[in-house]
């Protein structure tokens, strides 16, 4: 079963299988496109990474996913792939994973019979793994609106500036008060764990306290305790490890920052 | 007039003749032929990188359906060598398999799936030998060989040079400066992977069309390899969808020739895929470099001590050439009169490495560049007046002790550089770079030699036809691989023969049509093959005007008085104009064909006295020159670094067509790019671990910066139109360039290329942490 | 299996083994082989058609996911007579060299345009950052893509 088949195509070619029990359900119109509801917005499995990008509902309402999304491979893999695939593939540098993890996303399974909703943390398991059961497919994902949070981050590490796989990504969320002290804060890095790292421990540390260079540096150490990155042929783990931390830095430029901040 | 707007004039801009065909997908590859019956030949890799073979097991997958044959070495009834300087390298795989991508089996299939069950069938029994991975361990005492035979051991090549009173003067400099520097491999990875096809006609002609950079001599290998006779085999060598020196020597050739021989007359096609083309193809040789630069107060470049290792993989390929023209080019081109520069080309398991633009000088330049920032630093001198200061005119020696004797830009480059805005604003823009970034600007000075040396002959035999329809075949003997020379041979034949494009055809390399022109390669490409161009234009330009003076004209002693026109012969006095198509009826058989032959000039000099140097190519006698400029920013969070600006001024002599000139210097700075900053090949115990396109990264069009490119352009006396090479000189440049640039920003120097983003934080965190790195 | 498609304003019929690959049907089958191929894994865009106008590798696709649709390979986008205007803009510029890329490259720019009239050198750069270029460092393509734009602009006025 495959969708865009930019992932599935590529593994084929190294290991075919035969006979060919292939299922593409990147036609069907129902598992496409993106729905507003009055708290957010459903998003068929099968829309396209394009689709989305260009969604004004996308943009909008949900800035950090469609940060996350322009960054993804290149612009013909952005119009073939989906981002249920993206999701079901369960890749840690999958570059929707971490944005789809800071807005909590809420996946609808459906099988035959039966329709089933689960959070996209309890969802991915694994690399590549996730609890898809024989049967089921990937529907959607629903996404709640949250116009309180004020700053909506994005970064990719890659090896160049397109059709890269993330060395180390960071989404983030925050709600930053005008005296420049974290009220909420959503936090997810791609690339340095088997799955998506979204640790609430560093969250906790966070909310309360100016956003400062100072703060930031404070939840390092629990920040490097939630990852365990591997080396592997784009970077070492110790490079992961040190600029997980260093990119959390780069919300100090995201926010209007104003002298005297956290001093 | 407006019959004459359509001339191809030599310093036009014309749009290259080539570009029309292929905008619409029409223009032919190699890899392109399928056609009736084909026979789809693949080739079974040895998979380790040393071994003895024991037995190759083959009977299941003859037995398999659709399997054609299974080929082995036992079916070569030739020599079963080819290489360009040393014969090496099997065809297939003999006694021993010497790296990884050796070829062991070559199989023939009716389709693609059973060629791929049919190679993944083949078994081989080894007798795993130990390998050797690295330089050092190469050229211990009592390394096991990988060459048994050869009587230098695991050393394929060693250069030792000495000028003056060579690095004991080092001891009379006032400053002194010391760089080890590792240089990386680089994959060629031109967008068309190796590949052609092959058949055995009728009549016993064995017929190749291969993307190759050097069809009359693959011909030569692939006779000996296979005993052919020579006569038999004929090669085309249609535009090349990218080469950069990688297919310069035998890819796909003798196997092709091989396939061809046993499928009893149907066609046969073999293209390697990426993951083939990285095993097996050749790459830019990884080096270590160790350098100790001296200088006298006053900023006067004293003495140089220079030792140049390269991996050459297990095959010489081009690997000793390439050595030699990185020692010649080892002490940049500054005047140094005490040097010591001495190399190792050594054989090991690793992959081949061979022939890529640039062939041994990027790795020097790199190391040399950076010694001369860091000795401008210690004497407080910028980069650029030290440069100045030592930088060689005409008739100056080079670190080799060979005068230049033909044209030399490089201070009038220097002069350029200075004016530049991009120079003279760098301190504005460093100081304006945002939060977690740093920005530095960096330059470097380079030169390359251009054809083949003082002893192998470089020498082009143009042809022209004038036809019957009465317009101009220009026969080309030199491959075009993308590179545009194809148009400008045309460019040249329309200018003196005031002709347009309708006039003028070309006829693409085929060993049986077009005549031996040496290879597309070392810079020398439309030096050597235009100035060979020129005399056969001129003389069968003579020839119609004489002729047609002759048989027309009042004055039939005066041929002068007649102009060529497109597609005709005019008279200005008389006002009378002649089809070319009637002046050809006058002309026999022969007279309508003009050859002409040009052999480069070399030096007389003999700056070594070692023969096997000398063949290998020491010294050159013309040399193109340039600066490069790059403005980098750093990430100080990421260790990211993005070239943002960037400026090449070069002396390749006169310009022909300016588009074309600028496509080579924009291309070999995007090279040179990748080269500095994201293109690294892995290689563990022989095997490569970045074997395709996701892990072996290359620069997309995000990452290339905007780019300026001007010309001195500065007359070569010996050039066709007063030209130099262009080909290579602009990869020179930009890893010393990009270095420098990153020094100047971090404040700390990166020893080992590329410079990506794990060494650069490695790197500012040790200086943060006031350590001194080894990054 | 048979599968039915639009291909360059003609409408085909094929039957194709379950695991053709696109690349390979318009190649070898359909004799098409300005399409072409560099790495069959997605990765340099020298394959790229466009699939109801919008640009696809046809190296990750299977023949079957083109039951339906229109499909434009270079071979269709223009005729031997008259060239594309981004065609056109890619000679005039010199963004052609080995022209390996250049198929895709154009179906990319075409894609783009069609999409963005009037597009900045940074937008070219990411549109066509799928596509790789080993020869011309992509300043000549950018330089061609917004030729084309203007072309194409002055066409619909004039």
């Amino acid at each position: 079963m495959y969708a865009g088949g930019t992932d599935l195509l590529v593994r084929l070619r190294k290991n075919p299988v035969n006979p060919f029990p292939l299922v593409c359900l990147g036609q069907i119109k129902e598992l496409k496109g993106v729905r507003e509801s009055p708290e957010g917005a459903f998003i068929g499995a099968c829309s396209s990474h394009a689709s989305l990008l260009s969604n004004p509902i996308i943009r909008y309402a949900f800035p950090v996913l469609a940060k996350g999304l322009q960054v993804l491979g290149s612009p013909p893999i952005r119009n073939m792939g989906t981002i249920g695939g993206n999701i079901c593939t369960a890749s840690p540098a999958g570059d929707t994973l971490p944005p789809l993890y800071v807005l909590d996303a809420v996946l609808e399974i459906r099988s035959q019979n039966a329709v089933r909703r689960i959070a996209i943390k309890d969802f991915i398991v694994g690399p590549g793994q996730q609890r898809l059961n024989k049967g089921e497919i990937l529907a959607g994902i629903w996404l709640k609106n949250d116009p309180d949070f004020n700053i909506h981050h994005f970064e990719k590490v890659g090896q160049r500036n397109a059709l890269a796989i993330s060395v180390a990504s960071l989404s983030a969320l925050l709600k930053v008060s005008e005296s420049g002290i974290i009220e909420r804060v959503r936090l997810a890095w791609g690339s340095v764990a088997p799955t998506i790292v979204s640790p609430t421990n560093v969250e906790a540390a966070l909310k309360g306290h100016f956003l400062s260079k100072d703060t930031l540096q404070k939840v390092m150490p629990l920040l490097r305790e939630a990852i365990s990155p591997i080396d592997d042929i784009r970077a070492t783990a110790a490079y992961r490890r040190t600029v997980a931390g260093n990119i959390l830095l780069r919300l100090l430029a995201s926010f209007p920052y104003k002298e005297g901040y956290g001093t | 007039m407006t019959v004459q707007k359509n001339i191809l004039k030599v310093g036009k801009a014309i749009h290259r003749i080539d570009a029309r065909s292929k905008v619409r997908g029409a223009e032919k590859y190699a890899s392109d032929y399928y056609g009736q019956n084909l026979v789809w030949a693949g080739v079974k890799r040895a998979g380790i990188p040393h071994a003895r073979i024991k037995n190759i097991i083959i009977e299941k997958t003859k037995n398999l359906t659709g399997v054609i044959s299974v080929l082995t070495y036992r079916d070569i009834h030739g020599s079963n060598r080819q290489g360009v300087i040393r014969r090496d390298q099997p065809v297939l795989a003999d006694d021993k398999v010497r790296h990884c991508g050796d070829a062991v089996a070559l199989v023939l299939a009716e389709d693609q799936a059973v060629l791929k069950e049919a190679l993944d069938l083949i078994a081989i029994d080894y007798e795993p030998l130990p390998g050797i991975f690295s330089i050092g361990k190469a050229l211990e005492q009592g390394a096991p060989l990988i060459h048994e035979e050869h009587p230098g051991g695991n050393v394929l090549l060693k250069g030792d040079l000495k000028t003056g009173r060579g690095e004991a003067a080092l001891e009379e400099c006032d400053v002194v400066v010391e760089g080890y520097f590792t240089v990386p491999y680089q994959e060629h990875a031109y967008l068309e992977t190796e590949g052609g096809w092959a058949l055995l006609t009728e009549d016993g002609h064995l017929e190749i069309t291969a993307s190759t950079q050097t069809p009359f001599r693959d011909l030569a290998e692939v006779a000996e390899a296979l005993g052919i006779e020579r006569e038999s085999i004929r090669i085309r060598a249609p535009y090349c969808g990218g080469a950069f020196g990688g297919k310069d020597g035998i890819t796909v050739q003798s196997l092709l020739a091989l396939a061809a021989l046993h499928c009893q007359g149907r066609p046969v096609r073999m293209v390697w895929d990426r993951e083939e083309s990285f095993i097996a193809g050749v790459k830019r040789h990884p080096g270590s470099l160790h350098y100790r630069l001296g200088a006298k107060a006053d900023g006067t470049l004293y003495a140089l001590s220079a030792e140049v290792y390269y991996d050459t993989g297990p095959y010489d390929h081009l690997g000793g050439a390439i050595l030699a023209l990185g020692l010649e080019h080892a002490g940049g081109p500054y005047r140094i009169p005490h040097a010591s520069i001495r190399g190792w080309s050594v054989y090991t398991n690793n992959p081949v490495a061979g022939a890529f633009r640039g062939f041994g000088v990027p790795q020097v330049a790199a190391a040399m560049e950076q010694t001369m920032d860091m000795l401008a630093a210690k004497l407080d001198l910028s980069p650029l007046e030290m440069r100045r200061r030592n930088a060689v005119h005409r008739g100056d020696k080079t670190p080799l002790g060979v005068t230049l004797i033909s044209s030399t830009g490089l201070a009038e480059c220097l002069d350029a550089v200075a004016e530049h805005a991009l120079w003279k604003e760098k301190e504005r823009w460093k100081a304006s770079a945002g939060s977690s970034k740093k920005r530095g600007v960096g330059i470097a000075c380079v030169m390359h030699g251009m054809g083949y040396g003082p002893i192998v002959p470089d020498y082009a035999n143009a042809k022209i036809e004038l036809t019957k329809k009465g317009a101009f075949r220009i026969f080309c003997g030199v491959v075009d691989m993308g590179q545009g020379n194809a148009s400008t041979y045309l460019q040249i034949a329309g200018d003196i023969l005031n002709q347009d494009m309708d006039h003028l055809e070309l006829v693409l390399p085929d060993t049986e049509k077009t005549l031996p022109s040496g290879s597309a390669s070392a810079s020398r490409t439309t030096y050597t093959f235009g100035n060979a161009l020129i005399g056969a234009a001129e003389a069968l330009k003579k020839r119609i005007l004489q002729r047609s003076a002759e048989t027309c004209a009042s004055d039939p002693n005066d041929g002068l008085t007649m102009v060529l026109r497109p597609g005709s012969v005019f008279h200005p006095p008389t006002g009378k104009e002649i089809p070319l198509s009637q002046i050809v009826r006058m002309l026999d058989e022969s007279e309508r064909i003009s050859v002409f032959e040009f052999r480069a000039p070399v030096t007389q000099e003999r700056p070594t006295e070692d023969e096997n140097l000398r063949l290998h190519g020491i010294p050159h006698r013309i040399f193109s020159y340039g600066v490069h400029l790059a403005y980098v920013e750093v990430d100080e969070l990421t260790g990211k670094v993005e070239a943002q600006r960037y400026l090449a001024i070069s002396d390749c002599g006169r310009i022909i067509n300016p588009q074309v000139f600028e496509q080579q210097i924009q291309g070999g700075i995007a090279q040179g790019i990748g080269y500095a900053l994201c293109e690294d090949l892995v290689v563990a115990r022989g095997k490569i671990q970045t074997p395709n396109l996701s892990t072996y990264v290359i620069p997309t069009a995000m990452d290339i910066p905007e780019m300026e490119s001007i010309a001195i352009e500065k007359q070569e006396e010996t050039g066709p139109f007063g030209l130099k090479g262009a080909g290579e000189i602009a990869i020179d440049g930009p890893l010393p360039a990009i270095a420098n640039a990153v020094a100047d920003a971090c404040g700390v120097r990166i020893f080992h290329a590329p410079l990506a983003a794990g060494r650069v934080l490695t790197a500012l965190e040790a200086k943060r942490g006031g350590k001194e790195v080894k990054a | 299996m048979k599968i039915s498609f639009t291909l360059n304003g003609k409408k085909i019929r094929v039957d194709v083994p379950p695991d053709r690959r696109v690349l390979d049907l318009l190649r070898e089958d359909l004799s098409l082989t300005g399409t072409k191929e560099g790495c069959g894994t997605g990765e340099c865009g020298a394959c790229t058609i466009l699939v109801n106008g919008e640009s696809r590798l046809s190296c990750l696709m299977l023949a079957a996911q083109l039951e339906g649709c229109h499909v434009t390979t270079i071979e269709g986008v223009s005729s031997a007579k008259k060239l594309h205007p981004v065609q056109e803009a890619f000679i005039e510029h010199g963004a052609v060299q080995c022209g390996f890329c250049t198929p895709g490259a154009v179906l990319a720019a075409i894609d783009l345009l069609q999409r963005n009239a009037e597009p900045t050198r940074q937008d070219i750069r990411e549109a066509l950052s799928g596509n790789l270029c080993r020869c011309t460092g992509y300043q000549k393509i950018v330089d061609a893509v917004q030729g084309g734009s203007a072309k194409l602009k002055k066409g619909q006025t004039s």
